[in-house]
């Protein structure tokens, strides 16, 4: 059987077709339910907007305060990348790293690479680097947690309003922009047209 | 939304097709790397349930500490006051933030225990689970994937209030140890739920048709 265009679902391992999917439409699996892909014309386009705007955002977020507390006449005014500083500086290096590779590093890495991937399909480059950086954008993607740590910062924020005044800096607002468009820019790279795309490239 | 189904079912294993974990590629599953990205190729996860249940008693053994620890300890005035998890949930309560008490309660207790409980009865499920309950098995393993990373919340909490509350003699927090074992519990689980392949709980059910 001609395996082009086919593929397994990873839930329960039925085999589908998705080479006929029109633009905008998506498939899922009949027999689980499990989502397979999803054909977007203009992907390359979109994820390429999406993921240099959040890498500026980060890069907004990461330069500005994030968030200052203030109380009884004394102040004080945290950063981005503070949240993992001062667990080092209290001497959990471990916890520090976690917390840095989860809201900074990973995204931004998985983001580079994602701009890097599109730039070469978008000119349809084929160069050595595509698969491995591939590769290491899917294996990646699980492990970055911007939403997650957005909504840390709201009940933070619920858990201390009463105590204090604390007043959102220009950092705040670039990482809630900048977790949209990281969510955004993941959901656009579709797993199996991607691999598609990359494979083609390659033949 | 569209199905694109084939009428019988049809699995890429009984055609000896192996599906890359990594790009989705079906290549002949006597092969060692995927031909199309070069991750390494199997049938079916490798060792999927030991690795699972190794990973899920790991995470039960870290819960331990991060329970029984103080995830953070409040020095006012220089006097220190240390708090585990449920003693944050029970302060926010007396404090009257009934909801936030919830949603940290929610993340932080709920979400790890019923993912451990989900995770361990997938894993005993697969050779003893009723045929019929095979959809509703594999959609509650997806829950239990997605929910894995939410329980961090509690974690990037500690984080943020450390890095913000540092008003030197008045009002300082620090981190407290089972912020990291509470870590290693969301990371181990999340590994547990990469290591569960729930195709072999179709695998199984196709094999009692028979
Ligand atoms: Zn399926
Ligand atoms: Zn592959």
């Amino acid at each position: 059987m001609n395996l082009e265009g086919f593929l397994a679902c990873p839930s329960c391992d039925v085999l589908f077709d998705i080479s006929t999917l029109e633009d905008g439409e998506s498939a899922h699996c009949s027999r689980c339910g499990h989502f397979l892909s999803t054909y977007r014309a203009d992907a390359t386009q979109r994820v390429i907007a999406y993921t240099s705007s959040a890498l500026m955002l980060l890069a907004l977020a990461c330069s500005y305060p994030f968030m200052s507390f203030k109380a009884s006449g004394l102040e004080s005014v945290m950063t981005l990348p503070q949240t993992a500083l001062n667990l080092w500086h209290y001497g959990m290096p471990g916890l520090a790293f976690l917390v840095a590779a989860f809201i900074i590093f990973i995204p931004a890495l998985v983001l580079v690479l994602m701009l890097a991937l599109n730039v070469a399909l978008l000119f349809e480059r084929d160069c050595d680097w595509l698969r491995p950086v591939g590769r290491l954008i899917y294996w990646l993607q699980n492990w970055s947690m911007v939403e997650v740590f957005f909504i840390g910062v709201l009940v933070s924020l619920v858990k201390i309003g009463h105590m204090a005044t604390v007043i959102m800096g220009l950092s705040f607002w670039a990482y809630a922009l900048f977790s949209l468009f990281f969510v955004l820019s993941l959901a656009g790279l579709d797993r199996a047209q991607y691999w598609q795309r990359i494979e083609a490239l390659q033949s | 939304m569209r199905n694109v189904a084939v009428d019988a079912p049809l699995t890429a294993a009984s055609q000896g097709l192996a599906s890359c974990h990594l790009c989705l590629k079906l290549a002949a599953a006597n092969q060692q790397r995927c031909p199309r990205c070069g991750a390494a190729l199997h049938l079916r996860k490798s060792n999927s349930l030991e690795r699972t249940l190794a990973l899920l008693l790991t995470a039960c053994v870290l819960y331990i500490p991060a329970n029984v620890l103080p995830i953070m300890v409040t020095d006012q005035f220089g006097q220190p006051t240390p708090s585990t998890i449920i003693g944050g949930v029970v302060l926010l309560i007396d404090m009257g933030s009934v909801a936030i008490a919830a949603v940290i309660f929610f993340a932080s207790v709920m979400i790890p225990v019923s993912k451990l409980a989900m995770m361990f009865y997938l894993c005993w499920s697969v050779r003893k689970g009723p045929a019929e309950t095979v959809r509703q098995r594999t959609v509650l393993y997806r829950i239990t994937e997605f929910i894995g990373k939410w329980s961090m919340i509690d974690v990037f909490v500690v984080a943020i209030l450390v890095a913000l509350i540092n008003l030197s003699n008045l009002l300082v927090i620090r981190p407290g140890a089972a912020a990291m074992a509470f870590a290693g519990v969301v990371i181990v689980s999340m590994l547990a739920a990469e290591s569960f392949d729930p195709r072999l709980m179709w695998d199984q059910r196709e094999k009692s048709d028979e």
